[in-house]
């Protein structure tokens, strides 16, 4: 399922990174890379961005960028 | 150090830097450069090392100012420790991150490091490992210095800095920046590294680049070496300290007006605090201009000194306190780790108008100055999303508008002190939303094509800020700025004194001897050229309402706006008096007519031309330099200062002239 659908404080585990070359690269080179936990912690005011907890750094994602996350 | 900080603690110069004599006495010692990702806590390692003696230094052939200090004497041989812009990714996107790279590749021509001192945060090993391994690629004598050493508790992790040592194959030495705690081994490791020169082969360097594999290497390195424990697996557990807070800052109803609030505070503190400072200031460059028109031989050198040179460094250096609060005050918000919540809050909305989340600081620090702001721009990533910020940056409501606004506004609503304040309230909200307007339209029509875009911030975790660190970054930042804004400003401020104090002699009052005038002379304003250039101008001013003498005044806001004041008082000929100058001024402007009509220049509809004129127009050449150096070329600055300074004018021209039509005078 997309990043998008997860319940907040659940864990869950990336499955997948895509969306176009450059963004995919910067978000891998984040740490958010596949098989790795994470957890949305955080929503903010309008719901974007969210704030998800990756390899023990809170990282604020636009909800275009979660959407290209696949989790399980 | 925090991802929002590295923007202006550098600061651009506009051509090649003449190496100062500070730089060449320094050229003697070694080189060695201190990286790191973003919040890894460099600076603070910066200042333990170098006993907090940092300056910023300008390099031959860059555009960005880094700091740079001499380590303290009692870590051995002294070595040049260069601070580098923080390294999210190495794929490198904004132009910090390249100029960082550049260096640590080796690639750079001025700044050429021996070795180099990876800050490593170590509550995010794995991040701030993969990007030590970039730089041990290089194969330079190399020490990581593992930060944040008393955030592990709360992490509720542990880590054996013996085996992360050997694990890596890199000297790894735990310091603590804030009190200074492992400096001195630090030094003493890194002394070790650059006697034995030998390129050595290291894990690190081993790892592969890209970063799924890395990451999974690097992973398998530490629970191999058993370097890392985590005591509590379960990920949210960790720090519940900065997750309690982010639930009330970041909350649904009260996220906002906590966000405000502290912009409401910071304004207030820019405005108020610094109003007594800012009067102390300008009190004692007029004194000093008096006091070298009566030491000084009367004449026109001495004019030039007081009245140009004084002048000019008074009207830059009244906003000094301004802009130390406002760099103080945004310093302590970014060490808090609350300046990329605000990111993040205004994020959505922002990038409705095809700005970032981070535009927002610069929009902010564009109400202080325009000059600063374009260097906070640095920060965004994408350069689609920094291009448009620093766009609209001229039309946020910047300090030096006020006294001009205080100047119309007291001659178009005289003796109603709160219709006045309503009325600027009105143009500063207003700034900010056709700030928004014209983002929103640029983004909607000119640049349709979606180009890279991400915001992926980091949000560290809270910490207080230390006082004494802040208050070296806000003196670096503003002394930067003073350099940066300053020397345009006295420059033009003097070219402008000549032109309004020469003029042709042929046009001089005929002198009582009748000999024959110069080609040159001294002149009155009145004869001067600036006098001939704004009567060659009158036409165009026509629409606007006005005549030459205001012309001149426009054409003297160029050095910088509140010079209109000052400009108007010369051409419509006040003398100091005991009721201060603005009052003075303000009758002389309400009789001033036309020359040889009986028609006013002052009126309603001509003052509110005069206020949209300058709400738009681009009136600061030091801002078209700075956007100059920061875009690297003369388009964007060039089409800029077309762009809104024709806007103000049409616009201006539009407003008096529909006024008029409906009748009002």
């Amino acid at each position: 399922m997309s990043l998008l659908d997860a319940l907040q404080n659940e864990c869950y585990q990336v499955e997948d990174v895509a969306g176009p070359a450059d963004e995919r690269r910067r978000l891998l080179d984040l740490g958010v890379t596949p098989g790795e936990e994470l957890a949305v912690v955080q929503s903010v005011p309008f719901g974007d961005p969210l704030v998800v907890m990756i390899r023990g750094m809170r990282l604020a994602l636009r909800k275009r960028e979660a959407s290209w996350i696949s989790v399980r | 150090m925090h991802s929002l900080e590295a923007a202006p603690t550098v600061s651009t110069t506009e051509t090649e830097q003449v190496l100062t004599p500070s730089f060449e006495s320094h050229s003697q010692l070694r080189t060695v450069c201190l990286t790191g990702a973003p919040n890894a806590g460099k600076t603070a390692l910066m200042n333990a090392l170098t006993g907090g003696s940092f300056h910023t230094a300008n390099y031959p052939g860059v555009t960005v100012t880094l700091s740079r200090g001499k380590s303290k004497s009692e870590f051995g041989s002294q070595l040049l420790l260069v601070d580098l812009p923080g390294v999210h990714s190495t794929s490198a996107v904004s132009p910090e991150e390249e100029l960082s790279c550049s260096i640590i590749e080796g690639r750079h021509n001025s700044v050429q490091p021996e070795a180099l001192i990876v800050a490593v945060d170590v509550t995010q090993l794995e991040r701030h490992l993969r990007f030590a391994s970039f730089v041990a690629r290089q194969h330079k004598p190399m020490v990581i210095a593992l930060t944040m050493m008393d955030l592990l508790p709360r992490a509720q992790q542990s880590v054996n800095v013996r085996k992360l040592e050997n694990a890596v194959g890199v000297p790894v030495v735990p310091v603590d920046g804030r009190t200074g705690w492992g400096a001195a081994d630090l030094m003493r490791a890194l002394h070790l590294e650059l006697k034995d020169a030998a390129p050595r082969h290291t894990s690190l360097a081993d790892l592969p680049d890209e970063p799924v594999s890395a990451y999974k290497t690097i992973r398998e390195l530490l629970s191999a070496s058993g370097a890392l424990k985590n005591n509590n697996q379960f990920l949210l557990a960790r720090d519940s300290f900065t997750a309690r807070i982010d639930r009330v800052v970041l909350d649904r109803y009260f996220g906002f007006p906590i966000f405000f609030a502290i912009l409401v505070g910071l304004f207030s503190s820019i405005f108020w605090v610094a109003r007594p400072f800012m009067d102390l200031i300008s009190w004692l460059f007029s004194q000093t201009g008096h006091l070298l028109l009566a030491v000084l031989p009367v004449g026109a050198f001495s004019r030039f000194l007081a009245e140009g040179v004084v002048g000019g460094v008074g009207a830059v250096a009244v906003f000094f306190p301004q802009i130390i609060i406002l760099f103080f005050l945004m310093t302590l918000l970014e060490d808090s780790g609350y300046l990329s919540r605000g990111a993040a809050l205004v994020d959505r909305p922002l990038a409705y108008l095809g700005l970032h989340g981070r535009s927002f600081v610069p929009m902010l620090s564009g109400f202080a100055c325009a000059i600063p702001a374009v260097l906070a721009a640095r920060t965004i990533p994408s350069k689609r999303e920094r291009l448009l910020t620093i766009w609209i940056l001229p039309l946020m409501s910047c300090s030096a508008r006020l006294p001009v606004y205080a100047l119309l506004l007291g001659a178009l609503l005289p003796g109603s002190a709160w219709k006045a304040g309503i009325a600027l309230g009105v143009i500063y909200v207003s700034s900010l939303l056709i700030g928004a307007l014209v983002a929103g339209l640029i983004s909607r029509l000119i640049l349709r094509k979606r180009t890279a875009s991400l915001l992926a911030m980091e949000m560290p975790v809270y910490r207080k800020p230390l006082v004494k660190p802040t208050l070296r970054i806000t003196w670096t930042r503003s002394s930067a700025y003073l350099k940066r804004a300053g020397t345009p400003i006295i420059v033009i401020s003097s070219c402008l004194w000549l032109l309004s104090n020469f003029g042709l002699g042929s046009r001089q009052p005929a002198s009582a001897e009748g000999t024959r005038a110069p080609l040159v002379a001294a002149s009155d304003l009145d004869h001067s050229f600036a006098a001939g250039l704004g009567q060659t101008l009158e036409p165009v001013l026509h629409p606007m309402g006005v005549d030459w003498r205001v012309g001149v005044g426009l054409i003297s806001a160029f050095a910088a706006r509140e010079v209109f004041v000052s400009t108007m008082a010369i051409v419509f000929h006040v003398s100091e008096s005991a009721d201060g100058q603005q009052g003075g001024l303000l009758d002389n402007m309400r009789t001033a007519t036309f020359s040889g009509t009986s028609k006013r220049i002052f009126t309603t509809s001509s003052i509110i031309g005069l206020i949209v004129f300058f709400f738009f127009s681009l009136q600061c050449l030091s801002t078209v330099s700075v956007v100059r150096s920061e875009t690297g070329s003369w388009k964007m600055a060039g089409l800029q200062l077309l762009f809104y300074t024709g806007l103000g004018y049409i616009l201006s021209s539009g407003v008096v002239t529909g006024l008029r039509f409906l009748g009002v005078a």
